[in-house]
């Protein structure tokens, strides 16, 4: 998502927006005008729904933790301290734990008994990690449940799951995956899904290297 | 309980299928009530009570509820169950009494955990009728203590008022075979964080 | 967390375009759009069934497009209310398409 008008280097007047996009511009002007609301109102809307509610807060946390060798070790010994390091609020009951993927070991989360599940840096649980299939199946088949997830594990991969069966929540710090070299911060975010931080997906480097 | 809610290792519920780009509520009631439990919990009860309540529902509404119906019915029970909603605030849908202030965050009391990382334990073959967190697949079993936890209160009281009853809580590491018989992978393991009050020593030869 | 419900309202047909539980803007004029109805609400200038209302009907009678049935439903609404007319959203739109005002958010 660019805020690309056109412009190139020298040049002095954007592209004309499309009607649509005049339409939003013309209706957040004159409702400014009318000291309904403020941009600055809008921003906040929108700022906290790309980047406080949801996963985002999980991949950032996997992200610096990339980048940052202490920082990881900050972030496995006291996670909501390292939340809080990255200027969230870390708003919970509960204590997050982020467990580390190793080369030869593979973690996952889920909740057999309910549906316990890091919300305070993933957001809302899925569906699918709520239901009766995967809360029965997770424990005991879970190569089979991450196969109909859509990821094939190499057989030399040790599985390690996580029951939340008490105030802990989880969370997976996946490895970082090949390909990844000289990336930045915000580079590596967009590649952690909460598929990833669940356990049930590793993070993938789109096919066109550089494409961002 | 022994209930349909312990799922951890049953069978026939077929495959896992993810919605992708699913909504975060899949209807608007679903929000209401996530929205009404948000704002009563920790007021007139705590999440062991609500888990306990859940658990109650008859099994066969249990299996075909969603997410949010269970919680739609757990929470009508709880409120009804602790006298919040009175005849007369439903039949005016308005509230007569204030509510009560939230419950004061309690501090574990310090405790000495009977158990050490690396210690052999063994969980008790406990079938309590009330509410628990040691799920059926792990009852009777030997694990290794992975992390001490802190303490925490434990379910089996709190869910039915009693305590609170502080126990130190443990990381328990159990190997997929332990649990799942000789068919499973040697190296595949499962964690599960247990009270102490579910777990013995691991008799020694 | 009021936002946070007033979108949960919002389901099936209507519910917000989202890709691995995150909201998706194609554009950044949908995200304005987004804040803009969201933040109108907050404020008191329509209740968010309202809103939610007109979004239901123009997504039954409207384009495919998401934001464009959100957009129009918003403008609609407000239309209606006296908020703004729509000679104004028009006079307005016509200066940004021909760049007598500066297109940025």
């Amino acid at each position: 998502m660019s805020h690309d008008h056109g412009h190139q280097e020298g040049a002095h007047h954007p592209d004309a927006p499309s009607e649509i996009e005049a339409r939003t511009l013309a209706l957040e002007s004159l409702l400014v005008e009318k000291g309904i609301l403020t941009s600055e109102d809008v921003d906040r809307v929108i700022s906290t729904y790309e980047h406080d509610i949801g996963p985002m807060i999980g991949a950032h946390l996997v992200a610096r933790a990339w980048l940052d060798p202490g920082y990881r070790e900050r972030l496995l010994r006291d996670a909501p301290a390292a939340v809080r390091e990255l200027g969230y609020e870390y708003r919970a009951d509960t204590r997050l734990v982020v467990i580390a993927n190793q080369p030869d070991v593979h973690n996952m989360v889920v909740c057999t008994l309910c549906s316990c599940y890091p919300w305070m840096v993933l957001g809302l649980p899925p569906t699918w990690y709520k239901s009766a299939p995967y809360r029965s199946r997770a424990v005991s088949e879970p190569r089979a449940v991450l196969a109909e997830l859509g990821l094939q594990l190499p057989d030399d991969i040790a599985i390690t799951v996580w029951d939340s069966s008490a105030e802990l929540r989880y969370m997976v710090l996946p490895e970082r995956p090949d390909g990844t070299d000289g990336w930045t911060e915000k580079q590596l975010t967009a590649i952690v899904s909460r598929d990833c931080m669940i356990g049930v997906a590793r993070p993938e480097v789109p096919a066109l290297a550089g494409k961002h | 309980m022994n209930g349909v809610h312990d799922m951890g290792g049953m069978h026939g519920f077929g495959p896992v299928i993810a919605e992708r780009s699913e909504p975060v509520f899949h209807a608007r009631w679903e929000g209401v009530v996530r929205g009404m439990v948000d704002g009563t919990a920790g007021r007139y009860f705590n999440f062991d009570e609500f888990r306990r309540v859940m658990e109650r529902m008859p099994a066969e509404d249990y299996l075909r509820a969603s997410y949010y119906e269970k919680w739609l019915y757990a929470i009508e029970t709880i409120l009804k169950e602790k006298g919040v909603v009175t005849a007369g605030e439903l039949a005016t849908g308005r509230p007569s009494r204030p509510p009560p202030p939230p419950a004061r965050k309690q501090s574990p009391p310090q405790q000495t955990p009977r158990f050490n990382t690396g210690d052999r334990v063994v969980t008790r073959n406990l079938n309590p009728k009330g509410h628990t967190r040691l799920p059926r697949y792990a009852r009777g079993k030997r694990g290794v203590i992975r992390s001490l936890r802190g303490s925490f209160m434990l379910p089996d009281a709190n869910a039915h008022g009693r305590g609170p009853e502080w126990q130190p809580c443990y990381a328990v590491e159990f190997d997929a075979s332990e649990l799942w018989g000789a068919e499973a992978r040697p190296e595949d393991r499962v964690c599960i964080d247990l009270w102490e009050s579910y777990l013995d020593p691991e008799a020694s030869a | 967390m009021a936002v946070d419900r007033t979108i949960a309202s919002l389901d099936g047909t209507e519910a917000l375009p989202r890709k691995n539980g995150e909201l998706v803007f194609q554009a950044p004029w949908e995200g304005r759009a987004f804040g803009l109805a969201v933040v109108l609400n907050d404020k008191g200038a329509y209740p968010w069934n309202d809103f939610r209302t007109r979004l239901v009907e123009r997504i039954a009678d409207g384009s495919p497009d998401y934001y464009e049935n959100w957009l129009h439903a918003l403008e609609s609404l407000l239309v209606d209310r006296g908020i703004i007319t729509g000679d104004d959203i028009h006079r307005r739109t016509a200066e940004y398409q021909a760049l007598e005002r500066d297109p940025v958010f």
